[in-house]
C-alpha cells in the first residue's frame, strides 16, 4: 500500500487529519582513541511513523515494521480515539498550502564516494596536528549522515527531502599537579565530506584552552560582569532565550515569554533570530510536519516578535507555523525545536567590551546548559574563563558555570561586538536534535557566577 | 521472532569460519503525554534490531541491521573488521546466570488495554486536587515491554523479557511575571507505583515554593533528595569507575585502588542482581554472567568496571559491565545499577540548624567527569532556618568537586530508585538523601 493509499484507509474511518513520515537513515561513525580506531560502526535503517488526530486526541505509531505500516496506522487510530476519550481542551492544525515538492540539500564530496581508508587518515592526521607535551589522550570522533525523508498527509502535502549531516570533534586531556583537564572542539553542518576541512582552524584553540586549563585556578563566586565569546553567546541563547521561545512550551504554560508577544523582552540592542535556512548543522528545507522553513526573527530589536511553532501550537495561538516541528527520527513524534540560533552583531569591538569591566569574567566556549523555560531560569557551563581586572585578562579560570533569569538577563546585556561566529552542538528535549548557535562576543552587565 | 533472527545470524557466523557474538533486541514502549493538565497524545513506538560483531584474525567488526538483512550485515562486520586493532577477544561460554526479577506481565497487559491511560488519569488527578491554582503543566508516563536476545559462537544464548514503568509530572503555579514549577517522578519494573503520591508530591512540592527567601554567597551545609544527588554522584563518578579510563588515566580514581576515596561510612555497588533494580539484569550485552561489583567499600576503592574488551587490554576480566546504548551500538563500559549505602542517619534529623535543602539541580551533565568539579543551579531549593525549610531560594548555584564531597557526606534512610533518561544514556541510581557540609553557594 502506498503512503497516500493509507492516509484515504484513515481519512475514511474519521480521522480529522493524518500523515506519515518514512524515514531512511544511512551513517557512519568512526571514534578514534589515541591513534587507535576505537568504534567503526557504519549502518542503514528505515522506518516510519503515523500520526492521527481523531477529534481532540493524538495517537502516533513509530516503526521500523514497514511492510506492517498498515497496522501501525490501525493502532494509531485507536489511540487517538483513547486519547480524545479524555480530552476537553480543543485542538487542530493551523492551516497552510499543501506543499508539494522535493528538496535535496547538497553535499560537495558525497559521504558514500569517500572510502572508509580515506576517513581514517583524515582522523589520523587531525590526531597527529595534536600531539604535544602537554596533551596525554586525544579522542577524536566523526559521524557522517544521510537521511531521506517522505511526508505525506491528509491534506495534500507530498514532501520528499534529503539531508546530509557531518559532525566531528576533538577531546584532549592533559595533567599537572595531579590535576586533570579536558578540552574539546568540534566542526559541522549539512553539506558533504568536504565540511570536515573546518576542524583544523580549531587545533590551535583547542590545544590552547588545555594549556590554559592545566594552569587555572577556582573561579570566584556571587554576581558579576561576563563577556562572552562567540560559542558561549550561542550557548547562552540558545538556553537563556530559544527554549522559551518554542511554541509547544509556550502554549502548555510552560514558558515564561507567554502572553509577551509585542512586549520589550530585550533592551534595543538585542536581535535574536532562529533559522533553518541559515547554513548550519541545524538546518533544513521542510520540518517534520511537511512545512516549508523560513527565518524567523524571534527577537526585533529588545521586542518580542515571533515563536517557534508547530501548526498545533500555532492553531492555539492563532499564527502561522514556520516550520518548527522535529522528530530525532522515525521513532518518535516531532516536537517544537530550534535550529540555528543566532544573536544579531552590532558594532563594537572586543577592547571596548574590557575596558568598562573593573572586576569580571571572560568565558570561552561551552560543553553545555540546561533551563527551566517555565521560570526563566537557566544554567550553562564555560570550558575555560578568565578573570578580568581593569580591563585586562589576569589568569585562566576553570569548571565555572553561569545562571540568570531569562527576562532580567536579556535585558543586562549591554555590549555587543561586529562579528559573528557559530559553534555546533546537541540539544536535548527528551529527543536529540542538531543545532546550530552562535553570535558576536557580548559582555553581560551582571550574571551569577557558580564558583568557589 | 528476534531469538530467531539471533539464532539463524549465529550460524552464518560459524559456517563463515569466523567467531562473533550478535545482539538482539524486541522491543515497544508507549507514552501519555501530559499538558496543561490533561493527557495531550499518545505514542506508540516499536524497536526491533540486532548488532552483529564477528572476528577475524583476531579482530573486531561491527555492524547492525533489522532482521531479514542478517547476510549483509555479517559480510560488512567482517569487512570492517580489517580496519581494527587486533585484540583477540575470548568470547564467553555463559551456561548460568543468576534468575534476576526483571519482567512483571501486568505491564504487558496495562499496555495492551486502558491501565496506562487510567494511570496517567490518577496522577493527573492526585495532582490537580491539591490546590486550585496548581496546574499539572507538564510530564507523563511510559510503558516499556522489551525482550534481550544475546548469543556468542561460543554456544552461548541468553534471552531476557523485561519491563519499566517511568512517570513524572511537573506543577506548576502561574505567576504574574513567572512561574513557579517543580517535579516529581518514579520508576519501577513491576505495576506498583503509586502514581496518586507522584502526583500529590509534586503539587505539595510547589505549594511549599511560595514564600521566597534569600541566602549570602558562602559555605553552607545543604541536605540533597536523592533526584538532586544521584545526578551530581552519575555525572561526576560514572567516567572515572569506566577501567579504561583508569588504564589510559582519565579517571580521577587511577592509583587509588584500596585507598580511602571517601568516608568509611559509604558503600557504592554496581549490583545488576538486585530484584526489580531498574537497571538488574542477569547478564550483560555481551553474555558476561553478572554478579554484585564494589566499587567502593566502607570508603575504601575496590575495583573499576570491565567489558570484555577492555579485559583483553587491562589484563583482567570482564565484569559484566559491557553495555549497549540501543543495537546500533556496540557496547562499552557502562554502570548498570548503581546502590549508594551507609550511615542510615535519620533523614529528618539530618537537617541543619541553618543550611539548604536541595530537591533538583540543573545542568549536572556539564560538569567535569575527570576531576569531578562541579558548577550547577540548585533547583527548587529551600533556606532551612532552625531545621526547618521556610522559603525556597531562586536561582542559586551549587559549586564543588565529588571527591571531596564524598570525604564529609552522610547519608540517611530513605533509599529510593531514581532513574533519568538523557539521549542514550539510562541513568539509575538507587539512593538516600545526603548531607553534605561546607558546599560553596552563589546566591542567586
Ligand atoms: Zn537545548
Amino acid at each position: 500500500m502506498t503512503l497516500k493509499k493509507i492516509v484515504d484507509v484513515l481519512t475514511d474511518k474519521g480521522a480529522n487529519f493524518c500523515d506519515i513520515r518514512k524515514e531512511r537513515w544511512e551513517s557512519t561513525l568512526l571514534t578514534l582513541k589515541d591513534g587507535k580506531i576505537e568504534r567503526m560502526v557504519s549502518g542503514e535503517e528505515e522506518g516510519a511513523m503515523v500520526r492521527v488526530l481523531f477529534q481532540n486526541g493524538w495517537g502516533c505509531v513509530g516503526t521500523s515494521a514497514l511492510e506492517r505500516l498498515n497496522d501501525a496506522a490501525e493502532r494509531a487510530l485507536g489511540m487517538a480515539k483513547q486519547n480524545d476519550r479524555f480530552k476537553s481542551e480543543e485542538t487542530g492544525l493551523a492551516s497552510i498550502e499543501p506543499y508539494t515538492g522535493k528538496s535535496y540539500m547538497p553535499a560537495e564530496i558525497k559521504f558514500e564516494d569517500v572510502s572508509f581508508e580515506e576517513k581514517m587518515s583524515f582522523m589520523d592526521e587531525l590526531h597527529g596536528s595534536l600531539q604535544r607535551d602537554h596533551v596525554k589522550t586525544i579522542d577524536i570522533h566523526y559521524k557522517d549522515s544521510v537521511v531521506q525523508k517522505e511526508i505525506v498527509n491528509s491534506e495534500g502535502t507530498h514532501v520528499e527531502m534529503q539531508i546530509p549531516r557531518l559532525i566531528t570533534y576533538m577531546i584532549i586531556t592533559g595533567k599537572n599537579n595531579g590535576r586533570i583537564q579536558q578540552a574539546s572542539e568540534g566542526v559541522g553542518g549539512t553539506g558533504g565530506y568536504e565540511l570536515k576541512e573546518g576542524v583544523y582552524e580549531k587545533v590551535d584553540t583547542v590545544l590552547n584552552r588545555l594549556h590554559d586549563l592545566l594552569e587555572a585556578e577556582a573561579a570566584p563566586s556571587g554576581k558579576l560582569p561576563l563577556i562572552m565569546d562567540h560559542h558561549l553567546t550561542g550557548v547562552f541563547v540558545h538556553e537563556a532565550f530559544g527554549h522559551a521561545a518554542e511554541a509547544d512550551l509556550v502554549v502548555s504554560g510552560n514558558s515564561c515569554l507567554e502572553n509577551k508577544l509585542g512586549e520589550m523582552v530585550a533592551g534595543e540592542n538585542v536581535t535574536i533570530i532562529d533559522d533553518p535556512t541559515f547554513p548550519g548543522y541545524g538546518s533544513f528545507p521542510y520540518d517534520d510536519e511537511g512545512t516549508k522553513t523560513r527565518r524567523r526573527v524571534l527577537v526585533d530589536a529588545g521586542k518580542l516578535n515571533d515563536y517557534i511553532m508547530d501548526r498545533e501550537s500555532a492553531w492555539k495561538l492563532g499564527l502561522e507555523p514556520n516550520g518548527g516541528a522535529r522528530a530525532e527520527d522515525f521513532r518518535v513524534k516531532p516536537i517544537v525545536r530550534m535550529s540555528n540560533t543566532l544573536l544579531k552583531a552590532r558594532d563594537m569591538k572586543m577592547d571596548e567590551l574590557l575596558e568598562g569591566v573593573d572586576r569580571g569574567i571572560y568565558a570561552r566556549s561551552s560543553s553545555g546548559g540546561q533551563v527551566s523555560p517555565a521560570q526563566g531560569t537557566f544554567q550553562f557551563n564555560a570550558q575555560v574563563a578568565y578573570l578580568i581586572e581593569d580591563g585586562e585578562l589576569t589568569k585562566p579560570l576553570r569548571d565555572v558555570s553561569f545562571s540568570g533569569f531569562t527576562l532580567d538577563t536579556l535585558k543586562n546585556i549591554v555590549g555587543i561586538t561586529d562579528e559573528m561566529k557559530t559553534g555546533v552542538g546537541h540539544c536535548g528535549k527528551g529527543q536529540t536534535a542538531a543545532v546550530s548557535d552562535g553570535g558576536p562576543q557580548v559582555l553581560i552587565s551582571e550574571v551569577t557566577v557558580g564558583g568557589r | 521472532m528476534i531469538s530467531e533472527s539471533v539464532k539463524e545470524t549465529l550460524e552464518k557466523i560459524n559456517k563463515s569460519g569466523l567467531e562473533g557474538d550478535v545482539y538482539g533486541i524486541e522491543s515497544r514502549n508507549v507514552t501519555y503525554s501530559i499538558k496543561k493538565g490533561e493527557i495531550s497524545d499518545i505514542s506508540d513506538s516499536e524497536e526491533v534490531g540486532m548488532g552483529i560483531r564477528v572476528q577475524k584474525d583476531g579482530k573486531i567488526g561491527f555492524a547492525y541491521c533489522v532482521p531479514g538483512k542478517e547476510e549483509r550485515c555479517v559480510l560488512k562486520a567482517k569487512k570492517l573488521s580489517k580496519f581494527s586493532q587486533e585484540l583477540d577477544l575470548t568470547f564467553p561460554s555463559t551456561k548460568n546466570v543468576p534468575d534476576v526479577k526483571t519482567f512483571d506481565a501486568k505491564i504487558k497487559r496495562a499496555m495492551e488495554g486502558d491501565e496506562g491511560i487510567d494511570l496517567t488519569q490518577n496522577m493527573l488527578e492526585a495532582a490537580n486536587g491539591v490546590k486550585k491554582d496548581i496546574i499539572p503543566t507538564g510530564g507523563g508516563l511510559k510503558l516499556m515491554v522489551g525482550k534481550i536476545v544475546v548469543g556468542n559462537t561460543s554456544g552461548t544464548l541468553l534471552e531476557e523479557k523485561k519491563t519499566k514503568i517511568v512517570c513524572g509530572i511537573t506543577a506548576t503555579i502561574k505567576g504574574e511575571i513567572t512561574s513557579l514549577t517543580a517535579s516529581e517522578a518514579d520508576c519501577s519494573r513491576r505495576l506498583d507505583l503509586e502514581v496518586e503520591t507522584v502526583g500529590k508530591t509534586a503539587a505539595k512540592k510547589v505549594d511549599s515554593m511560595r514564600e521566597s527567601s534569600s541566602i549570602e554567597t558562602g559555605p553552607q551545609t545543604v541536605v540533597m533528595s536523592p533526584d538532586a544527588f544521584s545526578n551530581i554522584l552519575w555525572f561526576t563518578l560514572a567516567q572515572s569507575i569506566s577501567g579504561e579510563n583508569v588504564r589510559k588515566s582519565k579517571s580521577y580514581f587511577k592509583g587509588k585502588l584500596g585507598e580511602s576515596v571517601a568516608d568509611s561510612n559509604v558503600n557504592l555497588l554496581d549490583d545488576p542482581t538486585r530484584e526489580w533494580g531498574m537497571g538488574s539484569t542477569g547478564f550483560d550485552d555481551e553474555g558476561v554472567a553478572t554478579s554484585p561489583l564494589h566499587i567502593i567499600s566502607d570508603g575504601i576503592l575496590k575495583n573499576f568496571l570491565y567489558d570484555l574488551k577492555e579485559g583483553v587490554r587491562s589484563n583482567t576480566e570482564s565484569t559484566g559491565n559491557g553495555i549497549r546504548g540501543n543495537f546500533k551500538s556496540p557496547p562499552q563500559i557502562c554502570d548498570r545499577n548503581l546502590v549508594l549505602t551507609g550511615g542510615d542517619n535519620k533523614t529528618d534529623s539530618m537537617f541543619p540548624k541553618d543550611g539548604v535543602y536541595i530537591d533538583g539541580v540543573m545542568g549536572a551533565h556539564t560538569s567535569n567527569p575527570v576531576s569531578g568539579d562541579f558548577s550547577i543551579v540548585a533547583n527548587p531549593a529551600w533556606l532551612i532556618e532552625r531545621g526547618e525549610k521556610v522559603g525556597r531560594l531562586d536561582g542559586i548555584m551549587l559549586s564543588g568537586n565529588i571527591h571531596e564531597c564524598l570525604g564529609r557526606i552522610e547519608l540517611g534512610n530513605d533509599h529510593r530508585r531514581t532513574y533519568l533518561q538523557m539521549g542514550a544514556r539510562d541513568i539509575k541510581v538507587e539512593l538516600p538523601s545526603v548531607r553534605i557540609t561546607e558546599m560553596s553557594i552563589s546566591s542567586g
